[in-house]
């Protein structure tokens, strides 16, 4: 009798996961399945290792329970970097509550029609804290504004200008003969034809990611100096002391992104860092009583607006305790 | 005829294939000395163990898988050129696995769904990503090529492959403390041991 070796095994193994994969797809054919149930039919061995890969291929459905509730304004759009490792969930259960998913509408929908304001040559669109919302502007460029979120465009003859006046957005510029130019915090940027950048105000300057394309950055105008130039996958940091610049990963990128989906993604932050990005969601507001917890360190991928599962999250894997006060305000403390 | 086979495999699915991870702790005490690999064991078992039309008849499925293992196990011993005494003493060693019904439970559905996510967070880049579309947002191979600039050919190659990946892990995995203490010396569990 001839020995099984481990690289047989593999091989009838590895057949069966595709016959599982090309079965499972819709375009499978029925001459796809005949060919299937012959090479079932040849033995056991086959029959029982298609089975073991199905079972498998089965369990991995589960998965979808991490699919976040639908919540772009626009578009529903599938982000293939979900489970990547920089965003291991602490508690899946939490991101998908039917509540929810429900507000999350809610508060898109209530965005519509409203928050639009036009005064002399320029259009000022807002959003409310918890809100987003997406604004096409006539040369098919794109605004995404984050929550309590404010800008002002102007679009002229020599220039499309947007100003960013308060809060969050990403900037996608539509190909056009004018320069597309987006002020913020005293700096003036520039960006190429296609690029997408977001750009975040702090209490002094602003943070620029950019995405895709590039963009020209002149953190002081009233100086005479070159601009820096920002390639996408760059993000800096200005202020009335400077400008730093570094390179930062796609994944970096889609974490500080994540609101894009309705989402806070953490990868190590503070306990202090993770209630202020919640706070900046939601009316609801959580405080920290007890300095020695600020420091506690988080990771994870959590609703906007679900600030409950985030403090249950946190009291059940940390020695925190939450007390909500009576106007709704929650206090995180420490636990014994 | 047809409709007899799918019961079989049925029956399989349920009662065999949870046993994996408790099979392969099974299996490795008999390689010990490095001669025969336990995965190879455990996929002879599963093969002789789908072929038994007498399916309906077995009461214990635990202890039925438990006795293919030893069987292939000992075929396995007789195919040597080479015998090394410790393959031959340990056999008379071995403590069976629990047969208790139950016992193999799955993983409790929060810890599993957790697991899952980790397999794949291990694999590389873009096979997670063409996993991660297929199986959380499930979207067809067809749909994703185009999403991922791929051939659907290329796409189904990382479906394979995150799948296989996948499917090893989750066969290894212990959802409770096993019984099977591998840890344990020999000398202490004599009075414990299998006499089959």
């Amino acid at each position: 009798m001839e020995r099984e070796t481990g690289s047989r095994r593999e091989a009838v193994r590895q057949a069966a996961a595709l016959w599982v994969v090309r079965l499972g797809d819709p375009s499978c054919s029925a001459a796809d399945r005949a060919a299937f149930e012959a090479w079932r039919d040849e033995s056991h061995e086959n029959e029982a290792a298609f089975e073991r890969e199905a079972a498998a291929w089965a369990r991995l459905d589960r998965l979808r329970a991490m699919r976040p509730g639908p919540v772009r304004l626009t578009e529903a759009r599938p982000d293939r970097d979900l489970l990547a490792p920089e965003r291991r969930l602490i508690l899946p259960r939490f991101s998908r509550s039917p509540w929810a998913r429900g507000m999350a509408a809610v508060t898109v929908a209530a965005v519509v029609g409203a928050g639009v304001m036009t005064f002399g040559s320029g259009t000022a669109y807002a959003t409310a804290i918890g809100e987003r919302r997406v604004v096409v502007l006539s040369d098919n460029s794109r605004i995404e504004l984050n929550t309590d979120s404010k800008v002002v465009v102007r679009y002229r003859k020599g220039v499309r200008e947007v100003k960013l006046v308060r809060g969050e957005a990403v900037f996608e510029a539509a190909k056009d003969a004018r320069p597309f130019v987006i002020k913020a915090a005293d700096a003036v940027m520039q960006a190429d034809a296609g690029a997408e950048m977001a750009v975040r105000l702090r209490s002094d300057g602003a943070a620029v990611t950019v995405k895709r394309g590039a963009v020209a950055l002149d953190p002081e105008p009233t100086e005479r100096k070159d601009p820096v130039r920002l390639t996408a996958g760059v993000a800096a940091i200005y202020s009335s002391a400077g400008h730093r610049s570094r390179v930062v990963s796609d994944s970096e990128i889609d974490r500080a992104l994540a609101w894009r989906q309705g989402a806070i993604a953490l990868n190590g932050q503070s306990l202090e860092q993770a209630v202020a990005e919640f706070n900046r969601y939601n009316r609801q507001q959580i405080s920290i009583a007890d300095p020695s917890i600020s420091g506690l360190r988080l990771a994870g991928y959590f609703q906007t607006t679900e600030p409950k599962s985030f403090v249950s999250a946190v009291t059940s894997t940390f020695p925190v305790r939450a007390f909500e006060d009576s106007d709704g305000a929650i206090r995180l403390s420490r636990r014994g | 005829m047809t409709q007899d086979d799918e019961h079989r495999r049925a029956w399989f699915r349920r009662e065999i294939l949870p046993l994996e991870p408790d099979l392969l702790a099974y299996a490795r005490q008999f390689c010990r000395d490095g001669q025969t690999d336990p995965e190879d064991l455990v996929h002879e078992t599963f093969a002789r163990a789908i072929a038994c039309k007498t399916w309906r008849e077995i009461g214990n499925p635990a202890g039925f898988a438990t006795r293919i293992l030893r069987n292939c196990a000992l075929d396995a011993l007789r195919r040597r050129k080479v015998l090394t005494i410790t393959a031959v003493a340990d056999f008379d060693r071995i403590e069976p696995i629990d047969e208790t019904p139950g016992a193999h439970m799955m993983l409790e559905s929060r810890e599993e769904l957790r697991a899952l996510a980790d397999a794949i967070a291990e694999l590389p880049t873009q096979c997670r990503r063409v996993f991660t579309l297929r199986k959380v947002y499930s979207l067809s191979p067809d749909e994703i090529a185009v999403r991922l600039g791929l051939s659907v050919s290329t796409v189904e190659k990382h479906l394979v492959k995150g799948l296989r990946y996948c499917s090893e892990k989750l066969g290894r995995r212990i959802g409770r403390k096993s019984k099977v203490d591998e840890g344990r010396s020999w000398s202490a569990r004599r009075d414990h041991d299998a006499k089959r």
